[in-house]
């Protein structure tokens, strides 16, 4: 497993709500681990999915990971599965819809999840910017964050915002884990697809944010295909763990 | 209730390519039979929207291909 090189693991948790969670369960016991969900959609004005929700607390206390994750994003409405996160509409009343949720969440698992900010291709409707929305939510609902870094650093390029004054307005100091990951231009809009190497810009934001804060961060590197070798995929762990030694030492 | 409508309706166009596409030749009309304030909807990011639902229309294949070795 390079454990001498890896210091801990991300597990979607929606791969196993539907199975004995045998081979995650192990990996907890050996490495600090975090379920990360994709599919409560808790950013949303709708309440969350009871069923759904009720499954992910079973997986969460059988696999007992240190943390558990989900993001800032809806997936359903009215019947109708998208099949993917969808970023809010970008209003104070899906920022309320959220909370309860959130506290439904908590009520249900027993802790609350790290809020990960999303990639979006389409600017939502709404009248607040990403930063102000994700800042209220998080203020409102208690919550610490999950901050991917290549998220933010694909929709400051494609809605042309700078990423440092995204940074300069959210509350850092919840800020526990971090995602990096690489994408592709996709028809002038960049994709955070997960299938390619982390740009420079990305280990660029993670200095940046290891400069503004003191406290613990787990930094995770996100890969879903196009695979490298296992010694290209460290070698990206290493250039993380650089980066964040730069914002540590500025 | 608006909101919820609101999300209603965005996961309706990154669905189904018929109301997005008669949505997109006309978003304000379309938004207000629905019960939305056209405002909302004043520069519509039609590239966006577009690629947004080939996305997921793309993560809906592949999510209902996966299999998981236990």
């Amino acid at each position: 497993m390079h454990r001498d090189r890896v210091d801990c693991l991300e597990v979607l948790a929606d791969d196993w709500l539907d199975k004995p969670p045998r081979a995650p369960r192990r990996l907890a016991a050996e490495i600090p681990t975090s379920l990360h969900g994709v599919g409560l959609g808790l950013a949303s004005a709708c309440p969350v999915d009871e069923n759904r929700l009720a499954r992910v607390a079973w997986l969460i206390n059988a696999v007992e990971p240190e943390t558990w994750s989900e993001h800032f994003a809806f997936v359903r409405a009215g019947g109708i599965e998208i099949g993917h996160l969808a970023a809010p509409p970008r209003t104070i009343a899906t920022i309320e819809g959220f909370t309860r949720n959130l506290h439904r969440a908590r009520v249900a698992v027993g802790s609350m999840p790290l809020m990960e900010n999303v990639a979006t291709l389409m600017r939502p409707p709404g009248e607040l910017s990403e930063a102000v929305w994700i800042r209220d939510a998080l203020l409102s609902g208690g919550a610490s964050m999950l901050l991917d870094l290549h998220n933010l650093y694909a929709n400051a390029a494609n809605f042309d915002y700078d990423p440092l004054d995204f940074l300069a307005a959210i509350p850092l100091e919840r800020v526990r884990q971090m995602h990096l990951a690489g994408g592709r231009m996709w028809r002038s809009r960049l994709l955070d697809d997960h299938q390619h190497d982390v740009p420079d810009p990305v280990y660029a934001l993670l200095t940046e944010v290891a400069a503004r804060v003191q406290h613990p961060l787990t930094v995770i590197i996100e890969r879903d295909g196009n695979f490298p070798t296992i010694e290209h995929l460290l070698s990206e762990v290493s250039r993380a763990r650089e980066a964040l030694a730069r914002g540590r030492a500025r | 209730m608006s909101d919820e409508r609101l999300e209603v309706f965005l996961a309706r166009l990154l669905v189904d390519e018929k109301a997005r596409a008669r949505f997109l030749a006309n978003p304000r009309s379309v938004a207000e039979e629905f019960g939305l304030d056209s405002d909302l909807f004043g520069e519509v990011d039609r590239l966006g929207l577009e690629l947004a639902a080939e996305s997921c229309a793309a993560k809906r294949v592949r999510r209902s291909q996966r299999t998981v070795r236990t």
